[in-house]
C-alpha cells in the first residue's frame, strides 16, 4: 500500500515536469518575456534588453525552463509582477478561500447526490425520476456562470435574499466562513452543477446493483426496502461515484474560475483570471500546475479511498 | 405421508412487460412434507424459478401471482401484508440461490451475511448472532469458521461461498428450504459435497425442501417425488422411481433419453427434442409441449390436456408413453419436426462411422503431438518494482498425442488447466517450455504468413455462445472472416461456402443477415460450430462445448458436433467438466488434475477400469439420473478442495485429497505407466495391475497404437 503510493506519487512528479514544460514552451512562444507587463509598452528597446537581461529572459529557454524547474524544487514559484508579489504568497492567501468555496460545494452536493440518485433508481421511471432527470440535465448542460446569473437574478435582485456578490468584506478565510449569507449563492451555484453530475451516476450506479442478486438475497432474508437499501446498496452503489468526485476535483478548481469571477470573491481563479488579462507569467504557469496536481491527486485519493471501501480491491 | 409444511394450490404466475405479458407459471399444484424433498425439474424458462420466487413473494419488477395459493401451514402467503411476509422470510421459509458470487454482498464479511437474519428475526445482539453464525458455519461444514468469519466472499472459492449461502439460509432454523439449483455452479466433487450436507440438514432439521434444478441427476437420489415443469406448467409428477423408470409424458421421456450417460454406447446418437420451447408472452393454445412432441395429434395442438393420473402419478398428456424410449435408428414420426430454423434430424442421426480409421500405421506421426508442455503464469508483487514472485502451475509437463480422425477428450474440473491446454493447442498461447507439435512441425517455429496459414489446420470452438460472437456482425460476415484472414477465395467462393455450412449445421439461409442476438443459444453454438469448420481444419478444439445450453438442446449440438467430426474426417479435442459429454464424444480421454495429466485411455477404460483415484472418485461423483444409483452411493467421493495451483503439492499433486496417499506419493511424482494397449494413468497405487515394465516408456506418446476398442 504504502510502495504504490510513493510509486504513483513518482508517477505525479512526472506528470507535473510533463505539464510545467508545455504550458512553459506555449507562453513562451505567445510571449518570449514579460517585459512589457513591466516596463509598458511604450518601454525602449534599451530598457527591454536590460530588464531582459537582469531577469534572465536573454538565456536560451531551455535554461531558462531548467532554472525555472529548479525553482519550483525549492517552492518558488517566481514572481507576479503585475500583484507585485511572489506567487507562492498570493497563492497561500487565496487558496484557503477557494478550497473552502469547494470543499463546501462538493460535500453539499454529495449529500443532495446520493440520497437523490438512490431514490431516483428504487423509484425508476416515475414521474418524480423523470421531473429530476429532467432537471439535471438542465443543470448539466446549463454554463456555470448562466446558472449564476440566474440565481442572481432570481435569489439576490428579485428576492433580495441573498447579496448579489461576496462583498469586500470578505477578506480572510476566516471572514469567508463567518459570512455564509455572503457565499451562499456561489456555494450553490458549484453545488448544483456537480449534484447534476453525481446524481445521474449515482443513479445508473444504484439501477445495476439492484439488479444484482445480492440484493435478492437481501430480501429473502426478510429485511425491509429501507434495510435492503441502507445495508447493502449505499455502499456498492457509491463505488463508482468515488471515482467520479476524484476526478471531479481539478473541475471544482476550474468550476470556480467562472464562479469566483461571476460573484467576485477573491479566490485562485480570479487571481489567474487577473494574471490572465495581465499576461503575468508566474501566476498562469503555476495555476496550471496546480491543475495538474489535484489531477493526479484527486486519482490517487479517488484510488485509495476505494481500496478502503472495497475489500476486493487491492492496491499494488 | 408426513404433514405438509407447503401447500401450492393452482398458482398462476404472470409478468407485465411494458409491451407483453409472460405467463410465467400457471395452476401449479405441489406440496411438501416436513423433512420431506420435493425435486422440480425443469429447463430455462420453465417457470421453475419464478415458481420459488412466488412463494417468497420475491417476484421481478412486474410480477404478481394472479391466482390461486400459497399456504405454510395453515397460514396463506397470497396477498399477506409485506410486513408480515417479511416475517416469515429468512426465518420460516428460506432460499439458497444458484450464484454464490453474485449473491453475497461483496463489502460484507461472511460472518455479518449470516448473522444478519438472526438480528432481524431473533432481534439477537451483534455479539449473539455473530456465534450463532459461527454455529452455523460449522453446521454446514466450512472448514475453520472461527477465522473466516471475517472474510469477504471473494475470499472463498465456491464450494465454500455455496457453504456460506446454505448457512444464511439456515441461520433462523427455516421450516421450509426453497433450494434454486443450488449446485448448478459447481464442480461435480464439490457439488456432491453440498448436496450431501442439504441431505443431512434436511434429516437433522426437519426441513421441507423444494429442490428446483435442470439436471435430473442431482434430483435423482434426494426426493422422494418429482416435478417435471415445462413452459408454465407441471406436466408429470411422480415418485421418483416411477418417473425414471415409468414416465408417462414425452418430454420427460426425451428429457431423460437426452441425457449423455457414462454407462451408454456412445455410437447411438442421442435422443433430442426438436426446435426450441415456446414463447411464453403467447403460449400456444393446446399443449404446450406439442411443437417439439413427437406423438402430437390435432387434438394435442387444440386442447390443454388437462393433469390426470392415478394414485401419486400424474400427467398432462393426451398421448402418454409407456416408460424410457427405446432409441431406434428410425424416421422421426412424419410431420412431428416443426418449421422451426433449427435442423430437425432426431432420432434419425446416422450412427457416426467409428472414427475413420486413425492412421494406425506404424510409424507415422500423430496428427497433434505435445511432448512434455507445460504454461505458467507469472504472479507479481513488490512495491515499487514488480517482479515475479510466483506462478500459476496452470499446465505442468503435460505429453499427449492425437490421431488423424480421433476424437480426444480432456476431462477435469474447473482450475485444472484444462483450458490453458487448449488454448496451447491452438496457438492462442506458447508454451513456456514443451513442443507443441501439428503434423510434426512447432508452430511457433513459424513466422509471418507460414504461421497464419499454418493456423488453418486447429481451429476452435468456444464455450460461451453469447461472448464469443461478435454482437455487431452478422452471421454472413462471421463465417467469412477467417476466409478473408487466410486470403481463400473470391468473395463468391466465400459465400458459397458459408451458405453451406449454415446447411450442415441446420441453419436456414436466412440466418446470413442476422445478428447473433437474434438466435438462441443452441443456435449461437451452431454459429459457433460452423465458423470452426469454415477452414476445414484437420483438429477442431471444442472448450465446453454445450455447458452453456439447456439439455434438450444440448443433444442437438452433441449429435450435430459427432456427426461432422466423422463426415469430414476431423481428429477432434473436446473439453469439458463434464465426463458424460466427454465420453460419448470421444474415443480416448484424458483426465486433468491441477495442471497434470493423470489418465488417459479410451472411454471404456476410464469408465470401467480406471487406475487412478482421481478418475474413480471423479466418476463415482457424477449425479446419475438413476434413483436407484444414486440413493446406493455412501460417500461423497472426493472431500476438500482444489489445492491451490501456486503451490501445488510435492510429488502427487492429488495426494492430498486421495484415500490410498501415503509416504511416497509427497516425496516422488509417478511416473506414466501402462494398463492396456492405450490406457496409462500415474499414481503409485494405482487400482488396476500395471502391464509390467517394458522399454522406458516416454509420457504418453510413444505408442501410436489405435485407439479404438
Amino acid at each position: 500500500m504504502i510502495g504504490y503510493i510513493i510509486r504513483r506519487l513518482l508517477t505525479a512528479v512526472i506528470v507535473v515536469i510533463g505539464v510545467a514544460a508545455i504550458t512553459f514552451a506555449m507562453l513562451h512562444y505567445v510571449a518570449p518575456s514579460p517585459v512589457y507587463i513591466v516596463l509598458g509598452t511604450k518601454a525602449t528597446h534599451r530598457a527591454i534588453e536590460v530588464w531582459n537581461r537582469q531577469h534572465g529572459y536573454d538565456r536560451p529557454e531551455i535554461i531558462q525552463f531548467l532554472s525555472y524547474l529548479n525553482n519550483l524544487i525549492h517552492l518558488n514559484f517566481g514572481y507576479a509582477y503585475k500583484f507585485s508579489q511572489p506567487v507562492s504568497a498570493l497563492f497561500r492567501e487565496n487558496a484557503g478561500r477557494s478550497a473552502y468555496l469547494s470543499g463546501t460545494a462538493l460535500v453539499l452536493s454529495l449529500i443532495i447526490a446520493l440520497p437523490l440518485g438512490i431514490v431516483q433508481a428504487v423509484k425508476r421511471n416515475s414521474p418524480g425520476d423523470y421531473a429530476a432527470t429532467a432537471v439535471n440535465f438542465t443543470l448539466y448542460s446549463m454554463p456555470s456562470f448562466f446558472l449564476g446569473l440566474i440565481l442572481i437574478q432570481l435569489l439576490a435582485l428579485d428576492l433580495g435574499w441573498f447579496p448579489p456578490g461576496v462583498s469586500d468584506t470578505v477578506t480572510s478565510t476566516l471572514s469567508a466562513i463567518t459570512h455564509p449569507r455572503q457565499l451562499f449563492l456561489p456555494i450553490i451555484t458549484l453545488a448544483l452543477l456537480n449534484v447534476a453530475a453525481f446524481s445521474r451516476y449515482m443513479r445508473s450506479a444504484a439501477l445495476d446493483e439492484l439488479a444484482q442478486d445480492y440484493i435478492r438475497l437481501a430480501r429473502a432474508k426478510g429485511l425491509s426496502e429501507r434495510g435492503v437499501l441502507m445495508r447493502h446498496l449505499l455502499r456498492n452503489a457509491s463505488l463508482s461515484t468515488i471515482t467520479l468526485v476524484g476526478l471531479s476535483v481539478p473541475s471544482l478548481l476550474a468550476g470556480n474560475l467562472l464562479i469566483e469571477i461571476l460573484f467576485n470573491y477573491p479566490g485562485l481563479g480570479l487571481l489567474f483570471y487577473n494574471g490572465l488579462t495581465n499576461l503575468d507569467y508566474n501566476v498562469m504557469i503555476a495555476y496550471t500546475l496546480l491543475g495538474a496536481i489535484l489531477t493526479v491527486l484527486g486519482n490517487l485519493l479517488a484510488d485509495i479511498t476505494i481500496a478502503a471501501a472495497d475489500p476486493r480491491v487491492r492496491l499494488g | 405421508m408426513p404433514t405438509p409444511a407447503l401447500k401450492v394450490h393452482d398458482l398462476t404466475t404472470e409478468i407485465q412487460l411494458s409491451r407483453a405479458t409472460v405467463h410465467a407459471v400457471g395452476n401449479v399444484d405441489l406440496e411438501i412434507g416436513e423433512g420431506e424433498t420435493l425435486g422440480l425439474v425443469g429447463e430455462s424458462g420453465s417457470g421453475k424459478s419464478i415458481l420459488g420466487l412466488s412463494i417468497l413473494g420475491l417476484l421481478p419488477g412486474g410480477g404478481h401471482v394472479t391466482g390461486g395459493s400459497i399456504k405454510l401451514y395453515d397460514r396463506e402467503l397470497v396477498g399477506m401484508k409485506p410486513r408480515e411476509l417479511r416475517e416469515i422470510r429468512g426465518n420460516e421459509i428460506a432460499m439458497i440461490f444458484q450464484d454464490s458470487l453474485s449473491s453475497l454482498n461483496p463489502t460484507k464479511s461472511i460472518g455479518e451475511q449470516v448473522a444478519e437474519p438472526v438480528r432481524l428475526h431473533r432481534g439477537a445482539s451483534r455479539k449473539e448472532a455473530l456465534d450463532r453464525a459461527l454455529e452455523v458455519l460449522e453446521l454446514v461444514g466450512l472448514p475453520r469458521p472461527r477465522e473466516r468469519l471475517s472474510d469477504y466472499p471473494h475470499q472463498l472459492s465456491g464450494g465454500l461461498r455455496q457453504r456460506v449461502m446454505i448457512a444464511i439460509a439456515l441461520a433462523c432454523e427455516p421450516k421450509v428450504l426453497l433450494a434454486d439449483e443450488p449446485t448448478t455452479a459447481l464442480d461435480v466433487t464439490i457439488q456432491a459435497q453440498i448436496l450431501k450436507v442439504l441431505d443431512d440438514l434436511e434429516q437433522r432439521l426437519g426441513m421441507a425442501t423444494l429442490l428446483v434444478t435442470h439436471d435430473m441427476g442431482v434430483v435423482a437420489g434426494r426426493s422422494r417425488r418429482i416435478n417435471v415443469m415445462y413452459a408454465g406448467r407441471i406436466v408429470e409428477t411422480a415418485p421418483s422411481e416411477e418417473l425414471f423408470t415409468a414416465m408417462r409424458h414425452p418430454y420427460t421421456q426425451s428429457l431423460l433419453g437426452s441425457i449423455p450417460r457414462l454407462e451408454s454406447d456412445a455410437s447411438k446418437p442421442l435422443l433430442s427434442i426438436p426446435g426450441l420451447p415456446p414463447d411464453l408472452t403467447n403460449p400456444p393454445a393446446g399443449c404446450r409441449f406439442a411443437a417439439r412432441c413427437r406423438f402430437a395429434t390435432d387434438q394435442c395442438r387444440a386442447q390443454e390436456p388437462p393433469l390426470t393420473g392415478s394414485g401419486e402419478h400424474f400427467f398432462a398428456c393426451w398421448n402418454p408413453v409407456d416408460g424410457p424410449a427405446v432409441i431406434t435408428v428410425s424416421k422421426p414420426a412424419a410431420g412431428a419436426a416443426p418449421a422451426a430454423a433449427v435442423a430437425a434430424s432426431v432420432i434419425s442421426e446416422p450412427a457416426p462411422a467409428p472414427a475413420a480409421a486413425p492412421a494406425a500405421t506404424n510409424g507415422s506421426a500423430p496428427l497433434l503431438e505435445l511432448v512434455n508442455v507445460v504454461r505458467e503464469y507469472p504472479v507479481t508483487a513488490g512495491a515499487l518494482l514488480k517482479r515475479k514472485v510466483n506462478s500459476v502451475k496452470a499446465v505442468s509437463n503435460v505429453s499427449l498425442y492425437v490421431n488423424p480422425g480421433e476424437s480426444f477428450g480432456l476431462v477435469g474440473e474447473s482450475g485444472c488447466g484444462k483450458t490453458s491446454l487448449g488454448k496451447l493447442i491452438v496457438g492462442i498461447e506458447k508454451p513456456d517450455a514443451g513442443q507443441v507439435k501439428v503434423r510434426g512441425e512447432e508452430l511457433f517455429k513459424k513466422r509471418g504468413g507460414e504461421l497464419r496459414t499454418a493456423r488453418r489446420v486447429v481451429q476452435m470452438m468456444f464455450q460461451d455462445p453469447y461472448g464469443s460472437l461478435d454482437p455487431r456482425m452478422r452471421v454472413r460476415s462471421i463465417l467469412r472472416e477467417p476466409m478473408q484472414v487466410q486470403g481463400i477465395g473470391s468473395a463468391k467462393e466465400q459465400d458459397q461456402r458459408v451458405r453451406e455450412l449454415l446447411g450442415e449445421v441446420g441453419l436456414p439461409v436466412n440466418a446470413l443477415e442476422r445478428y447473433p442476438h437474434e438466435f438462441s443459444g443452441g443456435q449461437r453454438q451452431r454459429i459457433a460450430l460452423a465458423r470452426a469448420l469454415v477452414l476445414e481444419p484437420k483438429i477442431m478444439v471444442a472448450d465446453e462445448p454445450v455447458s452453456a445450453l439447456d439439455v434438450s438442446i444440448r443433444s442437438q449440438v452433441l449429435n450435430l458436433m459427432k456427426r461432422l467430426q466423422s463426415e469430414h474426417g476431423m481428429a477432434s479435442i473436446v473439453i469439458s467438466h463434464d465426463l458424460a459429454v466427454v465420453k460419448y464424444l470421444s474415443d480416448r480421454i484424458g483426465v486433468m488434475y491441477l495442471g497434470r495429466l493423470v489418465e488417459l485411455g479410451t472411454g471404456d477404460d476410464i469408465y470401467r477400469r480406471a487406475a487412478h483415484p482421481y478418475t474413480e472418485a471423479l466418476i463415482k461423483t457424477i449425479p446419475v439420473p438413476d434413483p436407484a444409483v444414486e440413493k446406493a452411493k455412501a460417500d461423497v467421493g472426493i472431500r476438500g478442495e482444489l489445492p491451490s495451483p501456486i503451490d501445488p503439492p510435492s510429488g502427487c499433486r492429488f495426494r492430498t485429497r486421495c484415500p490410498l496417499a501415503q509416504e511416497i506419493c509427497s516425496q516422488q511424482e509417478p511416473p506414466m505407466r501402462r494398463f492396456g494397449p492405450s490406457h496409462q494413468a500415474a499414481c503409485h497405487f494405482p487400482l488396476q495391475t500395471p502391464e509390467p515394465e517394458t522399454a522406458a516408456t516416454n509420457g504418453a506418446g510413444a505408442s501410436a497404437a489405435p485407439s479404438l476398442s
